[in-house]
């Protein structure tokens, strides 16, 4: 719910009693005055027909009023005292009950009593009633409206800098740059907040750099002790007194610095990628690309007896460093072929705006958004070290490529698109 | 013929140092820039070996100042660094090869032997063991002046063993020589061992002796009087 939207509610939900009980109170209030000015008119009232009975010197029974409501009577039980009622009466013209107050009141004048009965409508009352609710409906309705008005004002202009802040944000690429420079507002709790988070994405992208460097520098300074060591190997084996079980542990010492001086490889070329230390473009035939790698894996293809498909436009040029481009598509070729069983399939095809390669292979046992992530192996026991794909999602990245995984008719197929 | 091996890093250039004996150059060293600039001013070399990064300066500045001495020494560039850009540099400064560390004894000593063979001899020799020839030019080899019909990858092969001659040579070192980079695609050596019989077999078959000798599991050595 927006933030509008939620003031506008609270708002209401307070409002709307507070305006009950403001609408009660009035009600009351001004009730009561209207009663207080109906009982002093019944009084004069009062006070004049004692005034007449005064002036007359014989006894009088008279009406006060054309409808006879009002009028002055002898009274024989000897009434006293005065009393107010309200009573209800048909009004005739209008065809309802109507409300009427009525004072009734004795008065002696000379040993004859009489009766004064003074009786006035109350057609105000309701007639109040009903205009109250009607202007305090309209008063709410006003509110309301002018409410939405100002806020939809104040989300436009206030909060104006906040949207952009957030907008920002989400535009944020840390890979792009180091950290964000916010718009200027002149707003403090904004200022505020694009200054802490200013401070948090510079940070961050600090960290970020700080991190890649450290794999890349990792990675070389593991190259020297790596080449001693496959030096001193090298020396060992030439040694004409070692006898087969010894070879047999160079050969795992041996097995073992390969595979880790491959996994260095493809960390560091991992980690050059991602420091965007490829930025050289040029226009690279991708066609004769795919077949001079293609001719490098000829015979591994074929030693494990899989069946070749390749069905490649012709001189299709693509904008790229070369060596990402070859990587690329070497990585795909590699991994078709390593997930590969013997008298299998690859499929390669390259069109105007795709490279698909498919092969045959074991079924994933990992998760398919888990396949690009790095050491994430589908065979835990394979000789693989589950660096390709990342190395391929990160060269698709770095180019605006999307890469697609799917499993169809038991083939694993990726495709790029350019 | 005589070689200068320049790394900072004491084991390597000692390892390369013995290694290139056994070869029978005249092997020299340098440990820093200023060691190697001096001794490649001073003395000609058929071969230089060189590290980029050194203490006090830049091997890529030893390539440059070997070129600019106009000798026509080989230059091979050893680098942990394996970016495409230092390779373009020190092959356009002049160097002659580019090595990645880490690399096999066997391969630096291949790549030398090519280097020094093409420029001796400028292409116009044949490379002859015992009964073998190799015309490294046309990429023929023939035993007893019978041709013999040999793979791609095959020839690659009898190439690296006879540059290696009697050494032992890892199943490794030889599956990095004839697939570079993507040699970790080959699972298990089996693979390798295909290439091998076929070699073996094909040279025998014209009449060759067979040197090859399978040493243990971990590789093999091509014995022929030196």
């Amino acid at each position: 719910m927006k933030l509008v939207t939620k003031t506008i509610l609270y708002y209401i939900l307070i409002c709307i009693p507070l305006l009950i009980i403001a609408t009660i109170l009035s009600f009351k209030l001004i009730s009561g005055a209207v009663n207080e000015n109906v009982n002093e008119t019944l009084l004069s009232g009062k006070i004049k027909a004692q005034q007449i009975i005064d002036s007359h010197a014989e006894p009088v029974s008279l009406f006060l009023d054309y409808d006879s409501l009002s009028r002055i009577t002898i009274d024989t039980t000897n009434g006293q005292g005065s009393t107010l009622h309200e009573i209800f009466k048909m009004d005739y013209a209008e065809r309802e009950e109507i409300k009427f107050r009525e004072l009734k009141s004795y008065y002696n004048k000379k040993g004859t009593n009489y009766l004064i009965t003074i009786t006035k409508p109350m057609l105000e009352e309701d007639d109040l009633i009903e205009n109250l609710f009607t202007s305090l409906l309209i008063i709410i309705g006003f509110l309301v409206m002018a409410f939405f008005i100002v806020n939809w004002f104040i989300s436009k202009t206030l909060w104006n800098p906040f949207y952009k802040i957030i907008k920002q944000v989400n535009a944020y690429e840390i890979k792009n740059k180091p950290g964000i420079s916010f718009t200027k507002t002149s707003t403090k709790e904004f200022k505020q907040l694009s200054i802490a988070l200013n401070k948090m994405t510079e940070k961050i992208y600090e960290d970020f750099i700080a991190q890649k460097e450290f794999s890349e520098n990792a990675s070389h300074e593991m190259q020297t002790p790596l080449a001693v060591i496959k030096a001193k190997l090298d020396l060992l084996i030439q040694s004409p007194n070692l006898k087969e079980k010894e070879m047999e542990q160079l050969q795992g010492i041996e097995n073992s610095v390969n595979k880790l001086s491959y996994l260095n490889r493809a960390m560091l070329l991992l980690a050059k990628i991602e420091n965007s230390q490829f930025i050289k473009t040029e226009e690279v035939n991708l066609s004769q690309l795919i077949e001079k790698v293609v001719v490098n894996y000829e015979d591994l293809i074929a030693s494990k007896n899989i069946s070749f498909k390749k069905n490649i436009i012709a001189n299709y040029i693509i904008n790229m460093n070369p060596v990402l481009c070859d990587v690329l598509i070497t990585n795909l070729l590699q991994n078709a072929l390593r997930h590969n069983h013997n008298n299998g399939e690859i499929n390669i095809e390259l069109t105007r705006n795709k490279f698909i390669i498919s092969n045959s292979g074991k079924r994933l046992t990992i998760n398919e958004n888990e396949l690009f992530g790095r050491f994430k192996k589908n065979d835990a026991s394979n000789e693989s070290i589950g660096l390709g794909l990342s190395i391929v999602k990160s060269i698709t990245d770095t180019y605006g490529f999307s890469v697609e995984y799917k499993f169809e008719n038991d083939l694993h197929t990726f495709i790029i698109n350019f | 013929m005589k070689i200068l091996v320049i790394e900072d890093e004491a084991e390597l250039r000692k390892s390369i140092k013995e290694y290139l004996y056994q070869e029978g150059y005249v092997v020299e060293s340098a440990k820093d820039f200023n060691v190697a600039s001096e001794k490649a001013d001073v003395y000609l070399y058929d071969c230089v070996v060189v590290d980029i990064t050194l203490p006090f300066g830049s091997g890529l500045d030893i390539v440059k100042q070997l070129k600019k001495n106009g000798s026509g020494t080989g230059i091979i560039i050893i680098s942990a660094k394996n970016s495409i850009d230092d390779k373009i540099t020190g092959l356009d400064y002049g160097a002659d090869d580019y090595l990645t560390k880490p690399f096999h004894l066997s391969e630096l000593n291949a790549r030398i032997k090519a280097i020094i063979r093409r420029k001796k001899f400028e292409g116009n020799n044949i490379i002859i063991a015992n009964e073998i020839n190799i015309d490294p030019e046309q990429r023929k080899v023939s035993v007893t002046g019978n041709e013999v019909n040999l793979t791609s990858k095959e020839y690659d092969l009898l190439l690296y063993f006879i540059s290696n001659k009697n050494r032992v040579v890892s199943k490794n070192a030889i599956a990095e020589h004839l697939w570079g980079d993507s040699a970790d695609q080959i699972d298990g050596h089996d693979f390798i061992y295909t290439h091998i019989k076929n070699l073996r077999k094909k040279l025998v078959e014209k009449g060759c002796e067979d040197y090859l000798q399978t040493i243990y599991g971990i590789g093999y050595n091509f014995k022929i009087n030196k």
